[in-house]
């Protein structure tokens, strides 16, 4: 097997105050030591709800936040080393979709001008041959050629992220990061916007690295999904494994939280749910599992200590003791 | 007008009748006459003359400063906003420093360092007004560097000055041109007033100011000599401060609406009456009849956002108000409260809350009942509460003005009732601020603040929709639970369907403007009727599984304005044929459908 094509390793993302005299004060760790790996011609889900971090490590592999610690091993290169800004090689192999997409696009440029953007900072082309191009990258995202003189303002949210697509598509990167690309749209051009972007990867040979809420959404296009959760990855492993059997107990919290489109089971699932007791307060613990507080499975070792990843029968790993096979070792060992 | 002054700076030599510094002593002071229309001043000069060559001065001057005050403000502006930091800072204390005193008086300072005389007072104003260029170019980077598009250019990997340029230096043109004919403005009555205390355009030479000076000294004489010279300036600056506002209206590229005047002229030909099937019913909290809601967007033609709007809810029910974004569901919960912005009009239906239309309400008794009996939860909990006051005294605050406790007991209720919406400590809690509290958090406190009087209805738009889904479900409980307790009424606007299924005990599914189905929630779900329900359920991210291609309602919704005459999803939908291009009523007894084929058609449920 090949190398992969992204390996992040202990990967950490620190946000400062900074004080009056620009002197570091107090520091909160948006990303602790998260390990993720992209495959070639893979898409990574990286789900998680606001907080959990998931926004840092995109912002930390696009080169928009430094990282505290670990590498970031993209194509040959630790790009966690280069604070100076990514060379132009780098820049050219990723790229972004954003999730707002009334703000993305620059109200004042044309699509021509936007689509184009990428070609006229990285290559020498002439207009004539940006113009080309332009033509070509709308028809990747089935937007006819007559946009190309139009201004963002006159598009609905799911044409400006095509727009946003296309002009991620101008390099022929090798990864693009989608932040939360879909997640301001309508459910219906939710759908077109996904299976745009699963043909077009297909087809084109690229990388995703898909950050998104939705779990249901994320399974659809994923090969493989990673969950976040205050900062940790709590689980990883493959789409349909991760889904429909979840092996950590904050993603099993995750996916029933959902409603149900069935009204009768929703009702059912809730009264079921509500009958529960569990804590109320999250006892964020220092040393143990972030989710200890509100995990209906908490064991006094689970605020001890992180739990290791633990390997899932069917794929993958969770950093859950509920999957420590030799509990007693454990148990030992934590005295 | 400003062509005018134009052509009379231009053209000074040839428009004029006499040489502005002729001198006539036998003729000074006259009244306008035939020789001279609007008279001779104290040295008998030729009033008019001397106010067209005056109005060179009124076009060098404004022009020398505003463009030293644009070169020196926009650069140094661009450049301490995107750098930031010390730069930053130092360049602001001196700018503050500078703004802090009066203009007038810089610029007599300056003066008095240069030396007097036209030139050096317009060098005067230009560094004076650079900092008004400055603070604006500054400010607009400062937006601008966190705008989306400008981190999306940084992944491209565009350069500073590019991001500079070609991302933010475009957004600045609408402001500047306002900001600059504001300086014109400002500069050609700083001229006159500097020209009148004598350091701007020295005499003789024909300055609008000095003008007005002489006029000064021979007021008792002549009162007519400031006339002139006053209108002229008056009219100038309210001239070039109207260009302004035109040329950025005409200039804002990108920002202008695509006009949608032809098609909302044929739209207005709607039925006027309601239309759906629908009696009164004793046990109705809410019934709604035939509402309908024009928009008009600005200068153009009124277009209809709610048409033929008409549904019930029992007391203690729960009706969710379903559809996409742009379907007029959130206008149609702000219409109920007859919370409307500038340019909506309800122009047909009623709202009748129990025995009362609230559309026939005067705005007092509006008011009266907002809160009382019809109160709001909106989408985003951090917006809606106000940050300046403590959560518990804005619910305090509704206490007291609509049931008219004492600030011991509204606080008193208050406490009871943050502590009723599942929030620890509450006491404590109520001396918190908005910002101190999570999403999840003040949302409750929106919640606790809408059931303090106890409504009969109460409106919830899109009230988790910026929520986290596990908070979303507490939140879901909370309101669950609150309707068993205060027996109010719920109309509950939401995109989310499944969100719907959870909370909702009937459906209205809304669609360019009108419902083109309801129905219980059950019966939605297991026998959806209309294709567009059918639709937006199949197209549910769990709705489905397995890899895409994913099921999709093909096209958009069309904007108000555009909607087609007959049915309007016939556009979009699979099942059309020629009947669909017909306007199509709502029919049903029990559940209502809005769909000429529902009968014959078999559309697939929700999974």
């Amino acid at each position: 097997m090949s190398a992969p094509l992204l390996q992040i390793d202990d990967l950490s993302v620190t946000y400062w105050d900074r004080s009056l005299l620009g002197l570091r004060a107090n520091g909160f760790e948006a990303v602790k030591r998260a390990t993720l790996t992209v495959d070639a011609g893979q898409t990574l889900g990286l789900v998680g709800e606001s907080g959990s971090g998931k926004s840092s490590i995109a912002n930390a592999l696009l080169g928009l936040v430094p990282p505290s610690g670990g590498t970031i091993n993209f194509d040959g290169q630790d790009l966690a080393t280069l604070r100076k800004g990514f060379p132009p090689e780098i820049r050219q192999k990723i790229q972004a979709v954003f999730q707002d997409p009334y703000s993305s696009l620059n109200p004042s440029m044309t699509v021509e001008e936007i689509v184009t953007e990428p070609l006229k900072v990285h290559t020498r082309m002439t207009r004539v041959e940006r113009h080309e191009k332009a033509v070509e990258l709308l028809k990747l995202v089935k937007l006819p050629e007559t946009h190309l003189h139009r201004y963002p303002n006159e598009f609905s949210g799911g044409q400006r992220q095509r727009i946003a697509i296309a002009t991620a598509l101008a390099l022929q990167p090798s990864l693009i990061v989608l932040d939360e690309p879909v997640s301001a749209l309508d459910v219906s051009t939710q759908n077109q916007i996904i299976n745009l972007l699963y043909e077009r990867r297909d087809a084109l040979g690229i990388s995703y690295l898909l950050i998104a809420h939705d779990l249901a959404l994320v399974h659809h296009i994923s090969d493989r999904i990673a969950v976040m959760y205050l900062g940790h990855i709590v689980e990883e492993g493959p789409a349909d494994r991760v889904y429909h059997q979840p092996a950590h107990p904050y993603t099993q919290a995750l996916l029933e939280a959902v409603p149900l489109l069935d009204p009768a089971r929703q009702r059912a699932r809730r009264a079921e749910r509500r009958g529960r007791v569990t804590t109320d307060m999250p006892r964020l613990s220092e040393k143990g599992c972030p989710f200890s507080g509100r995990c209906p499975h908490v064991m006094d070792r689970c605020t001890a200590r992180m739990p290791p990843a633990f390997t899932v029968p069917d794929g993958g790993t969770a950093r859950c003791f509920l999957l420590d096979d030799e509990p007693n070792e454990q148990g030992r060992s934590k005295d | 007008m400003l062509l005018t002054l134009l052509f009379c700076a231009l053209f000074a030599e040839w428009v004029t009748p006499y040489d502005p510094l002729q001198q006539d002593l036998i003729n000074a002071l006259q009244g306008p006459s035939v020789e001279h229309w609007l008279g001779t001043d104290d040295l008998g000069r030729d009033v008019l003359s001397r106010l067209i060559f005056g109005s060179r001065i009124a076009v060098i001057a404004p022009a020398e400063a505003t463009g030293l005050a644009v070169l020196i403000g926009v650069p140094i502006g661009l450049f301490i906003g995107f750098r930031g930091g010390w730069w930053d800072w130092v360049v602001m204390r001196v700018v503050e420093a500078v703004v802090s005193i009066p203009g007038i008086m810089v610029a007599i300072v300056i003066i008095a360092i240069l030396g007097t005389g036209l030139h050096r007072a317009m060098f005067a104003l230009g560094i004076l007004y650079s900092t008004a260029f400055l603070r604006l170019a500054r400010s607009v980077v400062l937006t601008e560097r966190e705008e989306v598009y400008v981190k999306s250019a940084r992944v491209i990997g565009a350069g500073p000055t590019r991001i500079l340029l070609r991302h933010i230096f475009l957004n600045i043109a609408p402001p500047l041109i306002v900001q600059v004919t504001l300086t014109v403005g400002a500069v050609l009555l700083a001229e006159a007033g500097l020209s009148f205390i004598g350091i701007g355009v020295q005499p003789p030479q024909a300055s609008w100011g000095t003008m007005l000076n002489s006029a000064a000294s021979f007021m008792e004489l002549s009162p007519f000599l400031a006339v002139p010279p006053g209108i002229a300036i008056v009219a100038t600056v309210l001239a070039v401060n109207l260009l302004g506002d035109v040329l950025r209206d005409s200039i804002g590229r990108g920002v202008r609406v695509p006009s949608t005047g032809a098609p909302a002229q044929r739209m207005l030909a709607v039925p006027r009456k309601a239309t759906t099937p629908m009696a009164p019913h004793p046990d109705d909290a809410l019934r709604v009849e035939g509402l309908e809601i024009m928009v008009s967007p600005k200068g153009e033609a009124e277009v209809p956002v709610v048409t033929d709007m008409s549904f019930r809810i029992a007391k203690g029910e729960t009706l969710g108000l379903v559809g996409e974004s742009g379907s007029g569901k959130t206008v149609t919960g702000l219409g109920l409260m007859g919370l409307i912005g500038t340019g909506v009009r309800i122009t047909n239906g009623r709202v009748m809350l129990e025995n009362t239309n609230l559309l026939g309400l005067d705005r007092r008794d509006l008011e009266k009942a907002r809160g009382n009996d019809v109160a709001m939860v909106f989408q985003d909990p951090t917006t809606s509460l106000n940050p300046t006051y403590t959560v518990g005294n804005q619910i305090a605050e509704v206490l007291r003005i609509k049931q008219g406790l004492s600030h011991r007991a509204a606080r008193d209720r208050t406490i009871e009732l943050i502590d009723r919406v599942g929030i620890p400590r509450p006491a404590q809690q109520a001396d918190a601020y908005p910002h101190e509290l999570s999403g999840g958090m003040a949302q409750r406190i929106a919640i606790a603040r809408a059931l303090s009087c106890t409504p009969k209805l109460l409106i919830a738009d899109e009230p988790t929709t910026a929520l986290d889904v596990t908070v979303q479900q507490e939140i879901l409980d909370l309101f669950r639970d609150l309707q068993d307790e205060f027996g109010m009424a719920m109309l509950f606007v939401t995109h989310d369907l499944a969100v719907a299924a959870d909370i909702c005990d009937r459906i209205a599914v809304m669609y360019c403007g009108e419902i083109v189905e309801t129905a219980p929630v059950d019966a939605l779900f297991a026998d959806p009727r209309h294709p567009y329900t059918a639709g937006l359920l199949s197209a549910m991210p769990h709705g489905q599984s397995g890899k895409p291609p994913l099921p999709v309602i093909r096209g958009s919704v069309p904007a108000p304005g555009h909607w087609p005459t007959g049915c309007r999803f016939a556009a979009r939908c699979p099942y059309a044929i020629d009947a669909c291009a017909k306007p199509v009523q709502m029919t049903g007894t029990d559940r209502l459908e809005r769909c000429t084929r529902a009968d014959e058609l078999s559309l697939e449920p929700a999974k």
